[in-house]
């Protein structure tokens, strides 16, 4: 039976699956940009602004199913969690445009010691596939597949404490070079945390459990 | 083993102190048709237990046998026990009227007795058990009117007839008469689905009050009022009962797939 919440909620999907989809855009726009010392602070702040104003559409849209259908069970968590799940799209983009603008401000990592910009790549790489694995989970509904970003997330997390031990040790990195770094590292961890959210989500909306992926 | 020994076993052994009635392997019949098979439902005290379902569910059959009204229906028939304070209703030694006077019903449409006044109808149960008119049953028609909170509006109508209010007042004024017998239980049937939304508000506030005084069983078409008003939920199908529990773990995470698929509209 199709019933009058059902074509509301396609089109709220459809507009969370853009969010997606846009989400993995600027992330790897400007991961890849800041690592190839490439400025992309304007494209990133524009997809940034983009992602905004999504999220506020997505939670309209939710509000007026809410207000109009009074959805529960499978339904309700579906809306609640793309309520979520836009919030963290959102920051995905806030986070782009706060990496790029370092790169832009600082300069890159063209001046560092070799194994900083290898760290942030490596970590980078890994960061873009829990983003990935998180909307393709989202979209597929793929519970096991969400469930795997806990393994990367760990990863990420040492990465991030192993990059802040080096940096102690290493005192011929430059200022400049550290400063940038222990930003952009925190920040990968953050987006990292976010992936981690919307996979948790993604387990929720399917099954109604609470899981902790972190 | 007797009935009465057989009514205390179960008071020990299955009641628990906050558990006000409770169903075990409940079925009836209506001459050869089944409408309920092996209900075992607990109704807690001081709390609102929404029985949902779709029409021919059994949720009408379920609370009538809470107060033995089902039996009125000449092909009526049931076997298993209904507890209420952990005693069969359905003991030999027991008196249906009396169970009803502990037991009370609200129904679906208003039915104030159409040749009394406001105060008549709310002391009718009162006089037919003995009570003479006088300062006492004024009190007690007072506090009634005032806890199914229409005394405000018809304390200087009191003599115009009962079917003189509003559809929703009559509503009131029918549990008015329902809470001066002073109930243990109250069921409702469906109280609102001939109101509107105003006064179907203001019966769900009065039901959510009821409960700091009377245990309350409510049937209902409107998920959404099952899920503003109760504290428990019991979804039945077919006669059966599908799942029951805390009303809000029913509406966000149900257990049973036919529950997830009716409360969200899917069928029905």
């Amino acid at each position: 039976m199709d019933r009058l919440l059902d074509r509301g909620l396609e089109q709220l999907t459809a507009m969370v699956h853009k969010m997606g989809d846009t989400a993995e855009k600027i992330i790897a726009i400007s991961l890849r940009g800041f690592i190839r010392g490439k400025d992309t602070s304007e494209d990133v702040h524009e997809l940034s602004e983009v992602l905004v104003a999504m999220t506020m559409e997505v939670e309209e849209k939710a509000f007026g199913l809410i207000a109009k259908y009074q959805p529960v069970a499978s339904d309700l968590r579906i809306i609640n969690s793309y309520m979520k799940i836009a919030y963290d799209f959102e920051r995905y983009g806030r986070y782009a445009w706060d990496i790029a603008y370092i790169g832009k401000r600082l300069g890159g990592l063209k001046k560092c010691d070799p194994w900083i910009p290898e760290h942030i790549a490596d970590m980078s790489e890994k960061v873009l596939l829990m983003v990935k694995i998180s909307i393709n989970s989202l979209k597929s509904h793929d519970t096991e597949l969400a469930q795997t970003v806990s393994k990367t997330e760990q990863e990420v997390d040492e990465m991030y404490f192993q990059f802040l031990d080096k940096l102690v040790k290493e005192a011929s990195a430059t200022n400049q070079c550290t400063i940038s770094g222990v930003l952009v590292v925190r920040y990968l961890e953050r987006i990292a945390d976010h992936a981690t959210y919307v996979s948790e989500a993604v387990v929720y909306i399917a099954t109604g459990k609470k899981v902790t992926l972190r | 083993m007797n009935s009465k020994e057989n009514t205390e076993k179960s008071y020990t052994e299955q009641m628990r102190p906050d558990v006000k009635m409770q169903s075990i392997g409940l079925n009836a019949w209506f001459g050869q048709k089944q409408a309920l098979k092996d209900i075992n439902l607990t109704v807690k005290a001081n709390a609102v237990t929404a029985i949902i379902g779709p029409s021919g569910c059994g949720k009408s059959t379920f609370i009538r046998t809470l107060n033995r009204m089902h039996e009125l229906v000449p092909t009526a028939k049931m076997s298993g026990q209904v507890l209420l304070d952990g005693k069969d209703i359905y003991a030999d030694e027991v008196d249906p009227v009396q169970i009803r006077r502990r037991v009370g019903m609200v129904f679906q449409k208003p039915n104030p007795f159409p040749t009394m006044s406001i105060y008549d109808n709310v002391a009718a149960g009162l006089k037919l058990t003995g009570a003479k008119k006088g300062k006492n049953l004024d009190e007690v028609v007072k506090r009634s009117l005032e806890q199914a909170t229409l005394w405000e509006e018809v304390k200087d109508d009191l003599k115009k007839p009962g079917t003189s209010i509003s559809g929703g007042q009559q509503q009131r004024l029918c549990i008015a008469r329902a809470i001066a017998l002073q109930p243990e239980v109250i069921l409702m049937d469906e109280p609102c689905s001939a109101l509107d939304p105003i006064a179907t508000a203001k019966i769900e506030e009065l039901i959510v009050n009821l409960k700091n005084d009377y245990t309350v069983v409510i049937v209902t078409h409107s998920m959404q009022q099952a899920a503003r008003v109760s504290d428990f939920t019991a979804f039945m199908y077919l006669g059966q009962l599908v799942e029951f529990g805390e009303t809000s773990g029913v509406f966000e995470n149900p257990k049973n797939e036919l529950t997830e698929k009716y409360i969200t509209g899917k069928f029905g």
